[in-house]
């Protein structure tokens, strides 16, 4: 791919690789594609295509669970993010996902390990029927196919932006190659690949920050710099001007943050998304699957260093008393030639690594890009094979044909992505896109499954009306404040978020809020007015009508609320210190 | 079992991640050593502090630890 790309260069890039550069990326093709092939023996069944064997460690699924999160969204456009929002964009790593990931640690996987389901829309057909099933599934299917398609459409731009390559050379070199070693190895191969690739791109992407607050002379100056940059301190403190949405830069309040994002968007994302649920139901025993999300909390919890501090530094260097940066928006960028708010990392990358950890920071994005496309593509080939194929077009086909069916919608997704990022180039902003994703189909989803595993009453058609009410609505949401005339907009974003202060970015948080309110309403409805499953229907699925197994923990130290108490500590000081 | 790589597998998931950090440790700690004894730093921020051969020096050590520690062994 390197060598090749050379002679695919655009004429404005901001760097380029020199040989050593070029060694270390072709060394990373050479490993995830021997991996591919290595594993390929080992995943011959169904369970080992699309589950791992259920053979996978604590550790192994729980950095995996992380990793498969940790696509080059999630860091190219948290660094922006950090950069256009300050220290507030960290929410999406602490509050927006630890106490989600220890819940489904302690609470939720007990459910999804012990009723054996392959999927989350597998475990709502167990506890809520085909309905639900059917609509989770194809709701889940379509939004990874566009979550893959975005990630692409992200490093190509990258790359494009970086190092001049061709967008369309990098956009099937990349997933050709994800394509090959999803193919071969199945959830095995992309597990092995997401831990190595959270390696890296610690390897890649930690000196950033070091040398960073170096340069910046360490923490308190750079906070003193920023200020000084931006002319008040409302870029370096997390809840302190959450009071109201005038106060912040990001246009938001605490109950958005904390109800919208902490309580809903997250729990939503991190308990019932199956591309992260599907890496801690490969875990070997109820143990490691409890601890598998404690773990990556832990691990979570230290990713604002890679993504958030290089936004933070940009934002803090001066120059002659200036600031060094001025970073815009993408829509800017393309007028005027700006660096765009999404640069913030290559940016940061190109001042302080030279050859060798230039081609090891590229290789990192590359590795960032290849687990969340892997993840994606993985997770939508076991969804289409278990919930729509194997449970609407083919019920009754062998195990091997299962496994063809794997393989084969692995590399049909990853084409129907490919033309996905096409489409997305239209787009104004990548983030913007993927929160409204999220909240078409994520926050209705929690409520159902969280509905459906708490609350016994529950019932098949409150279940399904639920969640069909809650993603009807939440669309209808997004038409009406993303259609019609400037003022239009305005009007409706100040009916969604209650404010008319404020900014899009709130209007997320709130319409995932009201579509999860819907669908939890509907279900209670519906639900009182439909005939109740009994207790042994429910054994297994359900709060109050299943016996857990225990785990066969025996110390204070096996147990995974220990270990959940040890990061909710952690979890706590952090939010503290940057209150 | 080697861990994470199925039954019967030789490599264990942490080899394959120690041998590829080791491998890049062995990649850039000699190009750190030739920039910064060749005097050929290259023209970036803080390029005085050497951080191509210190990084390929932490780099070397970790992937070292993991390789050795998980390489395959014959089955007694």
């Amino acid at each position: 791919m390197p060598s090749a790309a050379l002679f695919l260069v655009h004429s404005t890039q901001l760097t380029h690789l020199s040989p050593i550069d070029v060694l270390i990326l072709a060394l990373y093709f050479a490993v995830v594609v021997f991996i591919g092939f290595y594993v390929k023996g080992s995943t011959n069944t169904s369970e080992e295509f699309f589950l791992a064997g259920r053979e996978m460690s604590a550790w192994i699924a729980g950095l995996s669970f992380v990793s498969a999160n940790l696509g080059s969204l999630e860091l190219m456009g948290w660094a922006g993010a950090a950069y256009q929002y300050g220290i507030l964009a960290t929410h999406w790593y602490w509050i927006g996902a630890i106490p989600a990931m220890l819940f489904l640690g302690l609470v939720m996987m007990p459910f999804y390990y012990i009723s054996k389901t392959h999927s989350v829309p597998g475990y709502l057909q167990l506890r809520f029927g085909e309905g639900a099933r059917g609509l989770s599934a194809v709701s889940f299917g379509l939004m990874t196919i566009l979550m893959s398609g975005v990630n692409m459409y992200a490093m190509a731009v990258v790359m494009q932006t970086v190092l001049g390559w061709n967008m369309t050379f990098s956009i099937w070199t990349g997933a050709a190659t994800v394509a090959l070693y999803v193919m071969l190895g199945g959830l095995r191969s992309a597990i092995i690949n997401e831990v190595l690739q959270f390696v890296l791109i610690w390897a890649g992407a930690a000196l950033i920050p070091i040398l960073g607050l170096i340069e910046a002379g360490g923490w308190t100056n750079l906070k003193a710099n920023i200020a000084t940059n931006i002319g008040n301190n409302s870029y370096t403190h997390l809840w302190s001007t959450l009071g109201h949405f005038k106060d912040n830069p990001m246009g938001i309040n605490w109950v958005g943050i904390v109800f919208g994002l902490g309580a809903i968007i997250s729990f939503g994302y991190w308990t019932t998304d199956f591309l992260v649920v599907q890496r801690v139901l490969s875990a070997n025993n109820l143990r490691a699957a409890k601890m598998a999300p404690i773990i990556g909390a832990a691990f979570k919890m230290a990713v604002p260093l890679i993504v958030i501090f290089p936004g933070l530094i940009c934002l803090g260097l001066m120059k002659d008393g200036q600031p060094l940066f001025h970073l815009v928006p993408g829509a800017v960028a393309k007028v005027t030639g700006q660096p765009a708010y999404d640069q913030v990392l290559p940016l940061m990358l190109i001042r302080y690594c030279g050859p060798g950890l230039l081609g090891l920071g590229i290789t990192a994005l590359v590795a960032g890009f290849m687990s969340g496309m892997a993840g994606n593509v993985s997770a939508f080939s076991t969804v289409w094979t278990y919930d729509i194929y194997g449970a609407y077009i083919n019920k009754r086909a062998d195990d091997k044909h299962y496994v063809l069916m794997g393989r084969v919608s692995t590399v049909v997704g990853m084409l129907i992505s490919i033309g996905t990022a096409y489409l997305v180039m239209n787009a104004a902003s990548i983030m913007d896109y993927v929160q409204a994703l999220f909240s078409f189909f994520i926050a209705p989803l929690f409520g159902t499954v969280i509905l459906g595993m708490l609350w016994k009453r529950a019932t098949n058609w409150g279940g399904f009306l639920g969640l069909l009410a809650g993603t009807v609505a939440s669309i209808g949401m997004f038409l009406y404040t993303s259609t019609g005339s400037a003022a239009h907009k305005a009007v409706a974003l100040s009916h969604i978020a209650l404010s008319a202060d404020a900014q899009p970015m709130a209007e997320n948080m709130f319409r995932a809020l009201w579509s999860w309110l819907i669908c939890v309403f509907v279900t209670v409805v519906v639900s009182y007015m439909t005939k109740p499953k009994t207790d042994a229907e429910l054994n297994g699925l359900v709060y109050g009508a299943t016996v857990i197994p225990d785990d066969g923990t025996t110390s204070v130290f096996q147990k995974p609320i220990f270990w959940a108490g040890v990061v909710s500590v952690v979890f706590i000081a952090l939010n503290i210190i940057f209150f | 079992m080697a861990e994470g790589t199925g039954r019967g597998e030789a490599l264990s998931i942490w080899f394959f991640v120690g041998i590829m950090t080791l491998a890049y440790g062995l990649v850039l700690l000699p190009y750190g050593a030739y920039e910064w004894f060749g005097v050929h730093e290259a023209p970036t921020v803080l390029n005085n502090l050497h951080p191509t051969f210190w990084w390929g020096f932490l780099l070397t050590l970790f992937g070292g630890f993991y390789t050795l520690r998980f390489r395959p062994r014959t089955a007694k």
